[in-house]
């Protein structure tokens, strides 16, 4: 930079020497001095042309010329104000939602687990395969875990985690938190310290040595104020007494496997016994040894899996394992990534359309500045230098339209973190949406590259105007014309099928929410007890008679209409258990039927309106003295009494102690509830009499009499007045119930359906630009047409058709690509049903009335005017 | 006159050593035998100037033989690749040129 002044500064000083000296020569040849410097300087050439040509060698032309550009672009965009605004909110649109998406899929495929390398951190688990599917993310058993920590070589460090819910008390209101039952090494494998205190030491997992407790950061902080002071401190868990010993750091949460507190695993002797291996409960976790790729450790713990299905076939036989590094366990995660896929073309769709509808503008807009081009390419502008300036004006409105692009992703961010709530792994992948440096390098990449996309176009035709025809008046553009409508052609295209495939989702998520729950899902609240505590261990009557009080407290008060308990709600999967129907043939031991099973108190059925179709429901006799007596719902009498009544048959439940086996008479018939959103085929269930059954976890169902939400307090307090240690969790009413099991289905439908109105909203901005356009165009025509006696309706008929010829085009092409998405989406989405002909006929029609609406009102405008007024117009 | 030519001319001429700028254009102009006097002088500064950019030459405050201070140019390392570059290209086209002017005998 200083070299480029200097040589500036001397230039003077050089052309002075060169001429001086040109002239000394000359004098020495004999001129008279004013001759000399005459020939001198005609010999120099262009003073004034070196110099300027010199100050080019040495700036940065380029910058200069840019800078020109730009304040030029400014200048241009600010004198049409209209037309910036509408480019600047199209871009806003097509920038914002991908921008949205983008932290998205940033947040889910980027990031990284919050441990030491953690690439080589491995999940191992059971892999099952059978009844045409096959399931490689299950839970590991206590035995088979310790065969392989004590086989496997691979590893340097295998450890187990039991993740469940845990009740902690001690000094506030008992509370239920998730937890992990870990390792001792679990920690160290991991690669976490503590912030505060220590993890959990080598021997705390013997029985005995086990009462120490881990806290998360948040829940250190909201439960105990984040007291630095907090180690050392006392608190029940589960009922028993453990040490506070260390706090984790905030950033340790560990996705799929986020817990708010550890505690030593200690397997207790029933959780080693060999029947136990059957009992899968574990997640594992391990890391890879250096030097050991994953494919290694894969076909070491195959052979493993192996040996001990040959060792324990009645327990393993079929049992094979998974290893997947803690990423690809999470990305697998259910039909998530499929919905980011989706969502990342439908809203690609939107950003293309948006910048078909700029290139259109832009198009229509550089017919006005013909002239004005042809005006520069006349005063020296090269035809480069041209379509470059074109360019930065498309950067510059890009690059506006990215600023509220941003802000409208922020807000959609927001709105997304505040609905991914339905499981711990949504809720752990929505805290990683934010507005990071990768996003806001996405929103400018991706401005910058739709400004060369819509204006390369406009940019192509600007640099091939004559410049002859320019200056005259031009009438021109077959060309122009023709490339309009082709965009216009895949915009509405992309519309038609951004707009089908919405409507699919919304159809699949209207079903689910449409499909009869079974029972009336009206003003009934729900809550989940898990009776914890020395004195309910190994006293069933005990935890029968708390759920006997609560639910006679919950009777009593004016609110309720009627209470009851049951081991699981509807739209979850029960637990399953074998058994035997009575008169047909014993089968083999793997042909055993199985099926899902609820506990429920006698009021279960009344309490949630489920019809009783056959024989009697529950009363106060079928208790543990008579357990005899059984209900069965419709599904599972067809299935097993398809020609018979069911009612005074019986059926063996399979216990597997062996010492409850016994025939069990069938009383009544119920209809039938979902296991998940829009179900269609109901599987069998049957349901024991909670009095016959105690358990200590069961849900409450409560139908109030007025708004269910309300009753949250009131039924806490009734529960409370039994046992105040206990934490009443997942207070839910009955439409929570059926969100949370929509796995964020309403979502995507929600999602689905913003993108395809944005684009159907652009595509229709695009119709009206290029109709009007073509109204402007024919206005002469027009008026020729109305003199020669032309009806007006006849006038607005002619444009409406030019107009709807194209849509027809790009409705055409939409719908045959269309045709597929409804097997796309269902063979996509698990559980997707949707009866695609609504949505195959519904979106072509509002695309086409959009169109024909878009078209209408120019159309409209063109017959008004005044024969005389469009044979002047120019 | 052919691209890249006045680059060769003046980069050849500061390969005996270094000289001031009028030299530079005089060597040009007297080896060539007024021949390229069609090239003029603003030219050459253009020229200049764009290869002291590129540091094909440098440029050092000195004395001419009369005394006067002056800007003198020196051909640097960087600038002999060029210089090679071109006379090569140059002595193979003319070479060519000559075969097809005065085929062999």
């Amino acid at each position: 930079m200083r070299r480029r002044r200097r040589m500036l500064e001397e230039l003077d000083a050089d052309i002075r020497e060169h001429i001086e000296r040109e002239t000394q020569d000359n004098v020495e040849r004999g001129m008279t001095p004013e001759e000399a410097r005459y020939a001198a300087m005609r010999k120099f050439g262009n003073v004034t042309l070196v110099k300027e040509d010199v100050r080019e060698v040495w700036s940065s032309v380029w910058l200069g010329q840019l800078l020109q550009d730009v304040r030029y672009a400014l200048r241009m965009l600010r004198k049409s104000p209209g037309f910036s605004a509408v480019a600047v909110l199209t871009l806003a649109l097509g920038i914002g939602a991908n921008t949205a998406i983008f932290s998205l899929v940033n947040g889910m495929l980027l990031r990284k687990p919050p441990v030491r390398d953690p690439n080589r951190l491995m999940v191992v688990s059971s892999k099952w395969a059978g009844n045409g599917g096959e399931w490689d993310r299950l839970p590991v058993s206590a035995p088979n875990f310790l065969d392989w920590r004590a086989q496997a070589t691979a590893f340097n460090g295998m450890v187990a985690a039991n993740f469940d819910d845990y009740t902690i008390s001690g000094g506030t209101m008992p509370e239920r938190v998730s937890g992990g039952r870990v390792s001792c090494d679990f920690f160290h494998t991991l690669g976490v310290a503590a912030t505060l205190g220590r993890t959990i030491l080598p021997g705390e997992d013997q029985p005995g040595h086990d009462h120490v407790v881990v806290l998360s950061d948040g829940l250190w902080k909201e439960k105990f104020g984040g007291d630095p002071g907090i180690l050392g401190r006392v608190i029940r868990v589960n009922g028993n007494s453990h040490t506070i010993v260390g706090v984790m750091p905030r950033s340790f949460r560990l996705w799929d496997f986020d817990a708010r507190m550890w505690v030593p695993l200690a397997f207790s002797p029933e959780e080693l016994a060999p029947a136990a291996r059957n009992t899968r409960f574990l997640r594992v976790f391990a890391r890879l040894k250096a030097g050991i790729t994953a494919k290694q450790a894969v076909a070491e713990m195959d052979t493993i899996a192996q040996r001990i299905a040959e060792a324990h076939p009645d327990t393993n036989k079929g049992w094979a394992t998974a290893v997947k590094s803690l990423q690809e366990y999470s990305i697998e995660d259910g039909n998530v990534s499929t919905a980011l896929l989706f969502l990342t073309v439908a809203v690609s769709f939107v950003l293309l359309i948006a910048c078909a509808n700029m290139a259109n503008l832009l198009l229509a807009r550089s017919l006005a500045r013909q002239h004005e081009f042809a005006i520069r390419a006349a005063l020296g502008a090269g035809r480069a230098r041209l379509a470059r300036q074109l360019l930065s004006e498309c950067l510059i409105l890009s690059l506006g339209g990215a600023g509220p692009g941003l802000l409208l992703a922020y807000w959609g961010m927001r709105a997304l973190r505040a609905q991914m709530n339905w499981n711990e792994g949504a809720v752990s992948l929505a805290k990683t949406i934010q507005l990071d440096v990768r996003v806001l390098v996405f929103a400018l990449v991706i401005s910058a590259a739709s400004a060369f996309v819509f204006g390369l176009l406009p940019a192509l035709q600007v640099s091939r105007t004559d410049l002859k025809e320019g200056l005259r008046s031009s009438t021109g553009g077959r060309e122009r014309h023709r490339l309009q409508r082709l965009l216009v052609i895949g915009q509405i295209a992309l519309s038609l099928i951004l707009l089908t495939s919405a409507s699919l989702f919304i159809e699949g998520f209207l079903e689910e929410v449409r499909a009869s729950a079974g029972f009336n899902i009206h003003n009934v609240l729900t809550a989940s007890v898990s009776l914890r505590g020395l004195e309910y261990y190994g006293a069933p009557h005990r935890e029968a008679a708390f759920f006997e009080n609560a639910l006679r407290n919950l009777g009593n008060l004016p609110e309720t209409e009627s209470a009851a308990v049951t081991s699981d709600l509807p739209f979850s999967f029960p637990n399953e258990k074998d058994f035997e129907v009575e008169g047909q043939p014993v089968p083999k031991p793997d042909e055993q039927p199985r099926c899902g099973y609820f506990i429920v108190s006698a009021d279960y059925f009344a309490t949630l309106q489920i019809p009783l179709l056959q024989g009697r429901g529950f009363n106060s006799s079928d208790n543990s003295n008579s357990s005899s007596t059984i209900i069965v719902d419709r599904a599972f009498a067809r299935r097993y009494f398809a020609n018979g009544n069911p009612i005074g048959r019986h059926l063996k439940v399979i216990e597997g102690s062996g010492a409850r086996d016994k025939w069990m008479e069938i009383v009544g018939v119920v209809g039938d509830v979902n296991e998940f959103l829009g179900q269609r085929d109901s599987r069998p269930h049957f349901f024991e009499p909670f009095q016959a059954y105690p358990s200590g976890s069961m849900n409450f169902v409560v139908r109030t009499r007025s708004d269910a939400a309300g009753f949250s307090d009131g039924l806490r307090r009734a529960i409370w007045a039994v046992d105040g240690n206990q934490a009443v969790a997942r207070v839910r009413t009955m439409e929570g119930v059926i969100a949370d099991a929509g796995q964020g289905d309403d979502l995507m439908a929600e999602m689905m359906a913003a993108f395809a109105g944005i684009a159907l909203a652009l595509a229709s901005i695009g119709i009206y630009g290029v109709i009007s356009y073509i109204a402007g165009q024919r206005m002469h025509e027009m008026g020729i047409r109305m003199t020669l006696g032309a009806r007006p309706n006849q006038v607005m008929r002619s444009v409406i058709r030019s107009g709807m010829s194209v849509a027809g085009i790009g409705v055409a092409l939409g719908l045959m690509t269309s045709l597929a998405l409804p097997r796309l989406i269902a063979a996509s989405f698990n559980g997707f049903h949707a009866s695609a002909v609504s949505a195959l006929v519904a979106a072509p029609v509002v695309v086409a009335i959009a169109a024909f609406l878009a078209c209408y009102v120019p159309a409209r405008r063109a017959m008004r005017v005044e024969p005389m007024v469009a044979l002047r117009h120019e | 006159m052919l691209q890249g030519t006045r680059d060769l001319l003046i980069l050849r001429t500061l390969l005996p050593g270094p000289r001031y700028g009028h030299a530079i254009a005089k060597a040009i102009e007297f080896n060539s035998e007024v021949v390229l006097q069609v090239w003029s002088t603003d030219h050459f500064i253009r020229r200049c100037h764009r290869q002291i950019k590129r540091s094909w030459i440098s440029v050092k405050e000195g004395t001419s033989e009369n005394n006067r201070r002056s800007k003198f140019y020196r051909l640097t390392a960087k600038g002999r690749r060029p210089l090679d570059l071109e006379t090569r290209k140059w002595d193979k086209l003319a070479g060519t040129i000559a075969r097809i002017l005065r085929p062999a005998e």
